[in-house]
Parts: C-alpha cells; sequence; structure tokens
C-alpha cells in the first residue's frame, strides 16, 4: 500500500514546523520515516547531515542516538525504570559515560529534579510527559519529533507541556517537528505543513 | 550495561514470567529428583555392596556342596562362612496352614559385614541348633511370635526373635516368601537337602583389605570354568537388582524427560506472552537507539536469570526427594539409599533444564528482537514477525542437544533413542491436530446461538492459545493415558487373564522314589486335582556344537540357557503347553542315543537347529545329545516348563527330584497345603495366588513411581493452561464486559466459557484417548508381547479426571472476567 505519494520537504535546523491533518493523511507515516522509525519503500531521506537511505534498522536505531529525539501522545515511558533512569537510556545506549548527570540536570530544567526516583505510575499524565521531553532532548538531538504531545491531557496541562516543549526547544535549537490536530498548537511554529491523502498541500510560514 | 538495562526491567517483577518459572522447576524437579533417588539407591547398593553380598566374593553353586578343591580354593582367598538357602514350607507347630519361607542356614561366622539383628524381645542374639529367627510378614502371616513352634521339613524350631536386619537380603534376589533363618545344625534337622533338592549352597569370602576382590573373581572363575559357580563380589553385589534398578531410572529419567518437554512448551508461551507484553518497551527501547542484538541480549539475559533461579528451586526440591521417599514410603525400597546429594544426577538435571529453556525461549526471543520501533505509532496491530532461520536452528539444535544426553546417559541408548523418537512423533502429530481442529473450527457453518457462536470463535480467532493448549494438555493427557493403558493391562493380566489358566500350587522338591505315595495324598485331600510333575535335575550347557561355551567370550545375545545353571527335565512324551516347530519329537518308548528338545526361541538365539548338538553337565558328568526338534513354548500359562527336554533313558538314574503344578478348585488348596505339609514336609507347594499377590503388590508400587513422574507432565499441562488463561485474559474481560453491555445474565457468559472449555477438553480427551490407546497398545502388544486386555473403565477415569481437570481450571479462571465490572474495565481497557 502507497501511504505517502512524492513527498519533497527540506526543514532547515532550528526550525519550528507542525505537521496537519485529517487522520490517515500520513502525517505519522512522515514522522516514522523522518525518525528512522521507519523505512521508506522508495526515495531519499537525508537528517542531520546523515543519509538514512538503505540503513537496515539497526543503522537507523544507531543513526538516531544523539540526533533525534522522540516524545510521543502516550509518553511511553519504560514502566520498570525511574523517571532519572528513563531519561538516562539513551545517553546509555549510545555508551556516554555522564548519562546520569545529564539527565538529572534534564529533569532539573523540565521541573522534575525532586522527583528522579519516581517510577511513572507514580507520576501524573503531566509529569510523565515531562519526563518524556527530558529524555527526548537529554542527548540534545538536533531534532525534536512530537507526536500529538498533548492528545493525552486536559488542556491546562496541555498548555504547560507546550510551553516547557517551546521554551526547551528555544533553549537548545533543536529542530522541532510537530504532529497535531490543534490549529493553536500549530500556530505556535514558525512553519505549518498540511497532508492530505499522503500528500503535503499546503506549506506556509505561520 | 545488558545486564544494567535487564535487572532494571526485571523490576516489574517476575510476574510475566511465572509460567516459564513454574514450568521449568516442575520439569527439572522431576528429573532431578528420578536422578537422585536412582543415584541414591544405586550407591546405597555400593556402599553397602559388602554387607548385600554378606562378604567380599560369593560363590553360588546350585543343588550341591562345594568339592574339597573348591574350599581350598576359596580358602586360598581368605576366611570362608558357609550357608544354604532354599525354598521350604513352615507351618505353626500346633497345626495350620503352612506358608512358604526362604530358608537360610548360616554359620557363626554370619554375617562377615552388616550388622543380622532381632528385635527387640528376642530370647537370643542369633538362632542355634532347633532355634529359628522368622521375619515379620512369618510372624504376622502365620500368627507366631517369640517362643512359638514352627514346623519346618522334618524338625521343629523355637522361634526365638523376630529379625530387624538381615544385612544380605537384597542380593538374594526376588523373594517369594518371607525370612526363616538358623544355623547350620537346624538345616541338617530339618532334612530338606537331600539329592536332587533345590537348595543354593553359598561360600562368601573375607578377603585381605589390600586384596582386589575383582581379581579374586577372576581367579575363582578361571579356576572352575565349569562347575556352574556364580562369582559375584562387593564391587557388584546384587546385579540384578542393581540393573532392574538402573533400567527403572532410566525409564522414569524418559517420563521425566517427557514432561520437561510438555513444561518446554510452558516455557515457549511464557516467554512469548512475556515479550508480547515487552512489545512497547522494546519499540521504546529501540527509539531511544537499541539495536536490535541489544534487544535480544537484554532479554536473554533476563530469561536466563529467571531460569537459572527457576531451575536452582528445581535442583533443590529434586535433591529433597531421595529423603521424601524414604520418609513417606522407606520400605518399598530394596536398599537403603543414601541420603546425600548426588551432584551428576543434579548437573544432568541442570543440562536438561537449559537446554530445555534455550530450545523452548529462543524463538520468541528471536521474534521479539525484530519488533519495529514504528509499532509505537500504531498501536493493537498485530505483527506477524517471524524468527529469522539461526533461532529455529539453534533451537532445534538445543533439542537435539537433550536427545543425546539422554541417549548417552542411558543404560539402554536404543530404548531412550525409541523413546525420544516417539515423543517427537507425538508432538509433531499434536502440532498437525491442532491446525487441522482450528481450520476445521474456522470453516464449520457458524451456529445461531450467538454465545455458541462465540465459544467456537475463541477457539480459532486470531491469537487463540488452541494449538498450544492442545500440544501441551494433548502431550500430558497422553502420556498419562499411555500409563494408564499400560499399567491396567498389565496388573489385569496378573488379576484375570492369567489366574483363569493357572494352576493352584507350584509344588517343587518331591523326591523321585516317592512319587506314587505324593500322588496318593494329594488325590486324597483334592480328589479333583489335576497333577502335573515332571523330573528335575540341575544341568549346564558346556558346549554347543564343538564350542565350549567357557571359551566364548559373549554369548549370544537372547540365548540366556547359556548362562550358569538351569533345570533341564527329560521326559517321554512333549510336555504340556508346547508344540513342536521343527523336527519331531521322539517316540514314547525311545532308548537310543541321546536326543534333546530345545525352546525355539533360545534356540535361534543360540544359532542352534535341528540336528546340531548340545553339550550339558550334570553332576560333574558331560552328556552330549543331538538336537531333535524345537519346540515353541507357551510360557504365559505359568505351568512348569522347561527349555532344555532329554529323551528319557539318560538321567533316570541320576538323583534328582520333581517339580510341577496342581490345579484345583479353590476351595481345595487349604486342605490341600496342610495334607501336603504334614506327609511331605520337605516338599514346597507354593500357592499361586500368593506369588502373584507378591508380584502385583510389586507391580502397584513400580506403576506408583512411574505415576507420580508422568504426573509432573499433567502439572506441567496445567501450567500451561493457566497461562495460556492469563495470556488471554485482557481479551476475555473485554468480551465478557462487552457482552454485559449488550445484555447478556452472568450465567450465560459463564456458560459460553463453560461451552468453550468442555469442547476443548472432550478434544483433548478423544486426542488422548486415540494416541494414548496407540502408544500403549504399541508397548503391550509389541514391546511386552502380552494380550491386549486394558480395564477401559480406569482408564477411562483416568482421562475424565484429567478432562474434568482442564474443564474446572478452565471455569476458574474464566471467573476474573466474569466479575469485571464494564465501567471499571473499560476504563482500564
Amino acid at each position: 500500500m502507497e501511504i505517502l505519494r512524492g513527498v519533497d520537504l527540506q526543514v532547515e535546523a532550528g526550525e519550528t514546523v507542525a505537521l496537519l491533518g485529517p487522520s490517515g493523511s500520513g502525517k505519522s507515516s512522515l514522522m516514522a520515516i523522518l525518525s528512522g522509525m521507519e523505512r521508506p519503500s522508495g526515495g531519499n531521506v537525508r537528517i542531520a547531515g546523515a543519509d538514512f537511505t538503505g540503513m537496515n534498522e539497526d543503522a537507523l536505531a544507531k543513526t538516531r542516538r544523539g540526533r533525534i529525539g522522540i516524545v510521543l501522545q502516550a509518553f511511553h515511558l519504560l514502566p520498570t525504570m525511574t523517571a532519572l533512569e528513563n531519561v538516562a537510556v539513551p545517553m546509555e545506549l549510545a555508551g556516554e559515560g555522564d548519562a546520569f548527570v545529564r539527565a538529572a540536570a534534564e529533569l532539573e530544567a523540565v521541573g522534575l529534579g525532586h522527583r528522579p526516583g519516581h517510577y511513572p505510575v507514580q507520576l501524573s499524565g503531566g509529569e510523565q510527559q515531562r519526563v518524556a521531553i527530558a529524555r527526548a532532548l537529554a542527548p540534545r538531538p538536533a531534532l525534536l519529533f512530537a507526536d500529538e504531545p498533548t492528545g493525552n491531557l486536559d488542556a491546562a496541562t496541555g498548555a504547560a507541556i507546550l510551553d516547557l516543549l517551546f521554551a526547551r526547544q528555544l533553549e537548545t535549537q533543536a529542530t522541532l517537528f510537530v504532529i497535531t490536530h490543534d490549529p493553536a498548537l500549530a500556530a505556535r511554529c514558525g512553519r505549518v505543513l498540511e497532508m492530505s491523502d499522503g500528500r503535503i498541500v499546503r506549506d506556509r510560514k505561520a | 550495561m545488558t545486564l544494567r538495562l535487564a535487572l532494571r526491567d526485571l523490576r516489574g517483577g517476575f510476574a510475566g514470567l511465572r509460567l516459564l518459572a513454574v514450568c521449568l522447576f516442575l520439569g527439572v524437579m522431576a528429573l532431578a529428583g528420578v536422578g537422585s533417588l536412582t543415584a541414591a539407591v544405586l550407591s546405597g547398593l555400593s556402599d553397602q555392596g559388602q554387607a548385600i553380598l554378606g562378604g567380599d566374593v560369593q560363590v553360588e553353586m546350585n543343588q550341591r556342596a562345594a568339592t574339597p578343591e573348591e574350599l581350598a580354593a576359596f580358602a586360598r582367598e581368605g576366611e570362608v562362612s558357609r550357608l544354604v538357602r532354599m525354598r521350604a514350607m513352615a507351618a505353626p507347630g500346633g497345626g495350620g496352614d503352612p506358608a512358604l519361607v526362604e530358608l537360610k542356614g548360616v554359620d557363626d561366622l554370619y554375617p562377615f559385614y552388616g550388622e543380622f539383628r532381632l528385635r527387640d524381645g528376642a530370647l537370643a542374639d542369633r538362632p542355634r541348633g532347633m532355634q529359628v529367627a522368622i521375619g515379620p510378614e512369618l510372624a504376622d502371616k502365620l500368627g507366631v511370635g517369640v517362643g512359638s513352634d514352627l514346623r519346618i521339613g522334618e524338625g521343629t524350631f523355637r522361634v526365638i526373635g523376630v529379625i530387624e536386619s538381615e544385612p544380605d537380603w537384597v542380593s538374594q534376589g526376588f523373594a517369594l516368601g518371607p525370612s526363616a533363618m538358623m544355623d547350620v545344625d537346624g538345616l541338617n534337622a530339618t532334612r530338606l537337602i537331600r539329592p536332587g533338592s533345590l537348595f543354593i549352597a553359598a561360600y562368601r569370602m573375607k578377603i585381605p583389605a589390600t586384596a582386589d576382590p575383582a581379581e579374586a573373581t577372576r581367579r575363582l572363575q578361571r579356576g572352575f570354568p565349569a562347575a556352574g559357580l556364580k562369582v559375584e563380589d562387593r564391587l557388584n553385589a546384587a546385579p540384578g537388582t542393581r540393573r532392574f534398578l538402573e533400567r527403572l531410572g532410566q525409564f522414569l529419567t524418559l517420563v521425566g524427560l517427557s514432561a520437561l518437554i510438555v513444561a518446554g512448551i510452558g516455557v515457549g508461551n511464557g516467554v512469548g506472552s512475556y515479550l508480547d507484553g515487552k512489545r512497547g518497551a522494546i519499540a521504546m527501547l529501540k527509539t531511544l537507539g537499541a539495536t536490535s542484538a541489544m534487544i535480544f541480549r537484554i532479554y536473554l539475559v533476563q530469561i536466563g536469570l529467571v531460569a537459572a533461579v527457576a531451575i536452582l528451586f528445581g535442583l533443590a526440591a529434586g535433591a529433597a526427594v531421595p529423603s521424601l521417599v524414604v520418609w513417606a514410603a522407606g520400605d518399598a525400597i530394596p536398599v537403603p539409599p543414601g541420603t546425600g546429594i548426588y551432584p551428576f544426577a543434579l548437573i544432568l538435571a541442570a543440562g536438561y533444564g537449559l537446554l530445555a529453556a534455550f530450545a523452548f525461549a529462543l524463538v520468541p526471543l528471536a521474534r521479539a528482537r525484530s519488533v519495529p520501533s514504528a509499532s509505537l505509532l500504531r498501536g493493537g496491530v498485530e505483527d506477524s514477525a517471524r524468527a529469522p532461520f539461526w533461532a529455529y536452528a539453534a533451537a532445534l539444535a538445543a533439542g537435539a542437544g537433550i536427545a543425546a544426553l539422554a541417549v548417552w546417559t542411558a543404560p539402554m541408548p536404543g530404548f531412550a533413542l525409541g523413546f525420544i523418537a516417539a515423543a517427537l512423533l507425538l508432538l509433531l502429530l499434536l502440532s498437525l491436530l491442532a491446525a487441522a481442529i482450528r481450520w476445521t473450527l474456522a470453516r464449520l457453518p457458524k451456529p445461531r446461538a450467538p454465545l455458541v457462536r462465540m465459544a467456537l470463535a475463541n477457539l480459532h480467532r486470531p491469537g487463540a492459545q488452541t494449538s498450544r493448549l492442545v500440544v501441551a494438555l494433548g502431550a500430558g493427557l497422553t502420556l498419562f493415558t499411555t500409563l494408564a493403558v499400560i499399567e491396567s493391562n498389565l496388573s489385569a493380566q496378573i488379576r484375570s487373564t492369567i489366574p483363569a489358566r493357572a494352576p493352584s500350587f507350584f509344588i517343587l522338591d518331591v523326591p523321585s522314589g516317592d512319587t506314587e505315595r505324593f500322588r496318593a495324598t494329594a488325590a486324597s485331600a483334592a480328589p479333583d486335582a489335576e497333577l502335573r510333575l515332571m523330573p528335575s535335575l540341575r544341568a549346564s550347557v558346556t558346549a554347543i556344537g564343538d564350542r565350549r561355551i567357557a571359551n566364548m567370550a559373549e554369548l549370544p545375545e537372547g540365548a540366556w540357557f547359556l548362562r550358569g545353571d538351569r533345570n533341564i527335565t527329560f521326559a517321554a512324551a512333549l510336555p504340556e503347553g508346547a508344540r513342536v516347530v521343527e523336527g519331531e519329537y521322539w517316540a514314547p518308548d525311545y532308548r537310543g542315543p541321546p536326543l534333546v528338545s530345545l525352546d525355539a526361541e533360545n534356540a535361534r538365539a543360540a544359532g542352534l537347529g535341528v540336528g546340531d548338538t548340545l553339550t550339558v553337565s550334570v553332576l560333574g558328568r558331560e552328556v552330549e545329545a543331538r538336537i531333535a526338534n524345537l519346540r515353541e513354548v507357551d510360557w504365559g500359562r505359568l505351568g512348569i516348563n522347561f527349555v532344555i527336554v532329554f529323551s528319557p533313558g539318560i538321567f533316570d538314574a541320576a538323583p534328582h527330584s520333581l517339580m510341577g503344578t496342581a490345579t484345583m478348585p479353590t476351595e481345595r488348596e487349604q486342605a490341600f497345603a496342610r495334607a501336603i505339609n504334614r506327609d511331605f514336609p520337605s516338599v514346597s507347594a507354593v500357592r499361586i495366588q500368593d506369588v502373584l499377590s507378591t508380584v502385583s503388590g510389586l507391580m502397584s508400587q513400580l506403576a506408583a513411581a512411574i505415576r507420580a513422574a508422568g504426573a509432573v507432565a499433567i502439572l506441567a499441562g496445567i501450567a500451561v493452561l493457566i497461562g495460556a488463561l492469563a495470556a488471554s485474559r485482557r481479551a476475555r474481560v473485554y468480551d465478557s464486559v462487552l457482552l454485559k453491555l449488550l445484555g447478556a445474565t452472568r450465567g450465560r457468559i459463564l456458560g459460553l466459557q463453560a461451552m468453550e472449555f468442555a469442547l476443548l477438553a472432550f478434544i483433548l480427551s478423544l486426542l488422548a484417548l486415540a494416541l494414548g490407546t496407540g502408544a500403549g497398545w504399541y508397548v503391550v502388544v509389541e514391546l511386552f508381547e502380552l494380550d491386549w486386555s486394558p480395564d477401559w473403565g480406569a482408564v477411562l477415569a483416568t482421562l475424565g479426571a484429567g478432562a474434568g481437570l482442564t474443564l474446572v481450571i478452565g471455569l476458574i479462571g474464566a471467573l476474573p472476567a466474569l466479575a469485571a465490572r464494564p465501567a471499571q474495565a473499560l476504563r482500564a481497557l
């Protein structure tokens, strides 16, 4: 089945991009390809200086380390690890010795410096998403993907999370790629892409 | 880092790996238990070899005492103790029913090793002269005690004590009756030892501590090659018992291995559903940069750790089995087993456990490795990821490792190989049947009743556990059914078939000159008794054709009549229960050169045919005879029959006795036994019923051991069932909540579950009945060559219990789904 049909997209470093579109329009598939979570059946993908084309799954995993951070709607924290460990994992996997020091600093930055030893079930939804943001940003990735980051949160918490996300993006100067249904969220991005039927049908600067 | 991540991930608890742990624990416990028990009993035999044999070296001979040359040879090895043992009848001094005893006359040196001890209250420490010490069973059977009189042979003896410990009892082999012990003078007073009577003279040697008993054995065997001596040493005391125990141990090990294979299916299921539950975490770890190899390592370490812990617990439980068995059923074991730890048995069980864990966990592990990180973006989609080829190859190699280990450690490798091949065939068959069942159910016309439709659908819908359950529970139930078929068939054979045709008594040691008087006594006590007596004398085969047995490095397999001493007979007419299959039987009045008739099966095994010659030695005199015919003997009739039958006229004058059978209505048996014992105290009349109950007692002990090992397979099957229920719990809660929302009552939902599991139990029972009966038939008819007469009641009851258990556990497992409250459950789902 062809999901993405001829998507041509170039994004500059440090940009904030929103990806809008109805369900089934191909947003998630585009993000999966751009983040290296999935391999395209054809075409070329170059992200942050790396050519994803032709890489196998393991090569993609290694390439993601330190380059790409991902925040998902359902948080997806590892339930058996504490907040601190969750943040440290990507750096541990990359074999970095100071993983826990940097993880602690990042937790502090998202306002959870006082709860490093808590497990996901002991945290509220908003707190879990903060941990997820810290985990995505701690390795200082060039690219940050967020798939409906506020979809599982109430309006007030969601707003606070967005504030945090954009604030951290500004500080780290990561390129931010947000998938959303929410026009208000899209409005906070520098560039808005609208997808339909596997194609980018509109590309505008906010 | 792998270990760190693996341990961190295990913080969620072992819950998901419980099935893996339970299954491995059960399988390893069974194998470690069987192995330890066998090793314990065998080491008991070895450690107590001196006491069991009653010396360092023992020489036994039949129906004669040692010659002066032999005695001199024994004395050169060391100090010699002499005893005589035989079967005899003992009756209370004041009259009453006689009973068969294993009579032993010992000298003052008895026993060289171990302790002969009487129970408290004995009148002396050992019997002298007209005194006897008796086994506790004899005291119970005859109602006699310390101080009573006991008539044995032609003597009347005072019971001076009840035997508590008789160290050499095991080495005497299969005992038909309890013990009665006296000294040599006492034995002479019974006047039971006379030419032709069946007795064994044993000479036990205590050799210097520095001497090698095996060397002494070889010297004695070489010194008297044709004397029919049975020479044993302390290094291999009770070889028959040892061989039996080794074989029993192997059989139990194989049953335990089947249990481990069933458990292995549980291991596979457990690991599979555990890793299914970890798909989110695996995908996330991959998203964060973990490679497939890392994922594989993390979960391999985790599963390895849990498996190791389960195996350790299994080993600990298995190591305790010998002590438990001693505590629960010490009397049933021939030798007091050692109660130590048997490292080899434990290492072997651990090896089996590790290999099984590896064989069954590898494929799901390899499959988990290929969970794509993108699955985080599309929840709930079942992916059909296949494990790579190498995973299947490695799993197969581990399986082959189990088989190789089993065959390598087996005393009978061929049997082990056959058993394993059969087990593999069964698993293959069950997998095919499971696929066929799902395929068929999916294509049946859909019933109109929605709940019936759902019950059927639960058995074949995607993700249904039917295949695994059919294989795991099916294997367990099939094994159990097979054992039930074999066991019930054997005991039915003993209880009904044989006794219907069998005689009432075996008669031993009728003096050859007293035959007519014996017939008269028998006829007056039981007028309608059918008496069949045949001459019997001891002989050993010394040559076949021109080949001397003593010079043969190895005897042909199956030709057991060539080994040692045996009873031969001579007869004018073809003996009952046999037919000539080759050659011709001699004429009743034949008086020519010696002719001999052989049992066809033995003759063929020895490569002998009509026209060949056979040489036997009787009381030192060698007789060469031409084989005139081969007979097929129906040994199953429990009559007295002989492998070697000579033509008349050769041995008539040699000292011999008669042996045979007496058949009569049950109500005559008591009078017959008393009359024979009164008039012929030296004749043994062994009641067949008593022998049969001794044998079936032994059989039921064996059956209990085999059932215990088989029960582990059922337990493992149940663990798999519980695991399958746990794996499908979410789906069941979801179904039941939706059905409740749509208006179904709890009763109807329970009915749905009952129908599903009843259907499963029914299918499994049919499968187990068909496969178990087939396997049982093969063992009974093809391997044991017995009649096919299983007790269907017992088989169906066993099967019914298994199926009922499946149903009950299925329903209990379904209860949580029933109790789920819709509002709550939907929020949580």
